[in-house]
């Protein structure tokens, strides 16, 4: 089994007017490559301050983090840039887009932060990746023509183009009625088998909860519990 | 790999068309801050314009009616010049003349005798410059008195009689045909009077000629100080199109072997060419203060855009872009408001300028009998530069990119974790 991240004796803490606040108390975590993970737990729980370690928009106060075979621990700003545009994707709550960019040049927009510089390579991947979730025909649009759903599609793609080691979600559903939210969770779960892509969640949404493979609720900063499941399967 | 393709930087067309279409969010904003900076460009240019023309007038005026491009002068005269001193004068004249004429890029050249004088008209008496002209063409050829004739005509070989300038007519309160009485003194001291007719009045809108200058024969000239075929001065004038420092050295090492003196019309003026500078100076100082502000509006632009855009940029930083590539796009943002401002000004200007380069300004309309400090008659005209036109467009611009490097640095250092919670 190949490792795409490792939390060992994680800790973050914060200190907000004098007060230090623990918001992650020692997590140890190993998230296998092709995971399917749902961090669970009620506000304050630590679920964002984890997802941000994962994903490199944080380091910790004490502990190790390591995505693929790199720890994230003393980088500097730049470099931990650079890790976050080689080996991370993020889908966040609220989409995320860049409103002034069309479907296309948001899902692009990566591949040119990587350095991609062959436009028709960046097209190629980027009308794939739109086939993909379900876009193609609204590329040339604006985000803000588009329903939550497709939005959410969008950062998908964009979340996935670069062929990342981890994609982070943090509550995508949140923002979505309920029949949306099952189809991006379903497509989630096809680019998962589709692409051996990992993808861990931090959630608070049952339905999220049920399609993971593997649930770890937080609570107060700790590992309450880690459980392997089925997940909720659709036929495709 | 190559700018463009270096990861974590966004390349240059990505950037600017990114800023482009952010500044397109709020048009509003946008074109209100354009139109601040536009307002000070137009009235920079504008100044610039015409700072530029009057100078140039005035530099015509010095060279057509003073100085001419170049003088001559017997050793140890141009040190003491403020005197007119007449112990140092030119001999030879017409073999100093044919020799200067063979330089490359002489035009003509024209014996002058500057001394100093009185002139009476039995009321008052006011002290002043007079000046001995070879009537026979040649002075014709070297400076433009003739055009400069606004009342009677210019004086005929032979003919005993003085060019007043405009403004000693006026304290006289002398017309053409009236007589003055030229009080002067020889180089041996001894005092001579002539009595003169006023054959043309001369206004220059150069105070040195208009207000203390009179012009006489040289023969005339001579008669009344005592001297035989002598000149105080040779001057020069170049070709059309001669390249004058090229023509000047040339002059110098020509002259200067037969040990005279050459001083050139930027040297001969410096002391108008350092006050010019140092106006120019002060006006582009003063008008800058406008075009600052304008770009206090851009740095607020594109603070407001940075504040309100701080859960975009969070996310930009989570996809890997570096602080730099977040600073650089702000730097567009705002060096793309000010050449946008820039150009509609700089547009506007254009066709002022144009208009100001061709119908000109009236002075007198403008200043009254007010002394502006510059040679220049009647109107004044703007100088239509394309190239200074280009140039203060694009220094507007780099300098609202320099007016957004608080928001844009600000913006840059804010953890990206922070930047995403940013509600």
């Amino acid at each position: 089994m190949t490792v795409a991240a490792k939390l060992e004796e994680v800790r973050k803490i914060y200190r907000t007017g004098g007060v230090e606040v623990h918001a992650v108390r020692g997590v140890s975590l190993e998230i296998e490559s092709g995971a399917f993970l749902s961090i669970a737990g009620p506000s304050g729980s630590g679920k964002t301050t984890l997802l941000n370690l994962l994903g490199a928009l944080d380091t910790p106060s004490a502990g190790t983090v390591r995505i693929g075979d790199r720890t994230t621990q003393g980088l500097s700003a730049r470099t931990l840039a650079d890790f976050r545009n080689t080996h991370l994707g993020f889908v966040f709550q609220t989409f995320n887009l860049i409103p002034v960019l069309t479907v296309r040049e948001n899902v692009e927009f990566p591949l040119q932060l990587q350095g991609v510089a062959e436009r028709g390579e960046r097209r190629r991947r980027v009308d794939e990746l739109l086939g993909e979730v379900g876009l193609h025909g609204l590329a040339e649009r604006r985000p803000g023509e588009l329903s939550g759903g497709q939005q959410q599609r969008v950062a998908i793609a964009r979340a996935l183009v670069k062929n990342p080691t981890l994609v982070l979600a943090d509550e995508p559903t949140a923002n979505i009625d309920s029949e949306t939210a099952l189809e991006i969770m379903r497509l989630m779960q096809q680019m998962n088998e589709r692409r051996g892509t990992t993808f861990v969640f931090s959630t608070h949404d049952p339905l999220v909860m049920r399609h993971a493979t593997r649930l770890v609720r937080l609570l107060d900063g700790q590992v309450a519990s880690d459980e392997r499941q089925g997940g909720l399967r659709h036929d495709t | 790999m190559t700018p463009e393709t270096l990861p974590g930087r966004l390349g240059w067309l990505a950037t600017l068309r990114l800023a482009w279409r952010n500044l397109r969010r709020n048009k509003r904003r946008t074109w209100i801050t354009a139109v601040t900076v536009s307002l000070a460009v137009l009235l920079l240019q504008l100044s610039i314009a015409v700072m530029i023309g009057v100078e140039r007038q005035s530099y015509d005026n010095l060279i057509n009616y003073q100085t001419a491009h170049a003088k001559l002068y017997a050793a140890g005269y141009f040190e003491n010049r403020e005197e007119l001193p007449l112990d140092y004068t030119l001999t030879d004249l017409e073999a100093l003349q044919a020799s200067v004429q063979q330089v490359s890029g002489v035009a003509a050249t024209t014996p002058r005798l500057a001394f100093q004088a009185s002139l009476s008209d039995g009321v008052d008496q006011v002290a002043c410059f007079g000046t001995g002209i070879q009537l026979a063409g040649s002075d014709t050829e070297v400076f433009r008195i003739p055009q400069a004739i606004v009342a009677g005509e210019y004086l005929r070989p032979g003919e005993e009689g003085m060019l007043l300038g405009s403004g000693l007519a006026e304290l006289f309160d002398a017309e053409v045909g009236d007589w003055l009485t030229v009080l002067t003194k020889t180089r041996d001291g001894a005092y001579e009077a002539l009595d003169l007719p006023i054959v043309g009045i001369v206004g220059t809108g150069n105070p040195v000629i208009d207000r203390n200058t009179f012009l006489v024969s040289l023969e005339t000239a001579r008669y009344m100080l005592d001297l035989q075929e002598e000149a105080t001065e040779v001057a020069v004038r170049f070709s059309l199109g001669a390249r004058e420092m090229a023509t000047l050295r040339a002059l110098v090492e020509r002259v200067e072997q037969l040990g005279y003196e050459v001083k050139g019309w930027r040297e001969a003026e410096a002391d108008f060419l350092a006050f010019a500078a140092m106006k120019r100076l002060g006006s582009v100082a003063m008008l800058s203060i406008f075009v600052v502000l304008a770009l206090v509006g851009v740095t607020n632009t594109v603070l407001m855009a940075a504040f309100e855009r701080t859960r975009e940029v969070g996310m930009l930083m989570a996809m890997g872009l570096r602080g730099g590539g977040v600073r650089k796009l702000f730097l567009t943002e705002g060096a793309l408001a000010g050449l946008l401002g820039g150009a509609v000004g700089s547009l506007l200007a254009l066709v002022l300028i144009a208009y100001l380069a061709s119908v000109g300004i009236n002075i007198t309309a403008l200043y009254g009998e007010m002394d502006i400090g510059y040679p220049v008659k009647d109107r004044m005209y703007a100088a239509l530069e394309p190239l200074t036109l280009v140039v203060v467009w694009l220094a507007t611009g780099l300098a609202a990119a320099a007016a957004s490097l608080y928001p844009a640095a600000r913006a840059s250092r804010r953890p990206p974790v922070e930047a995403l919670r940013h509600a």
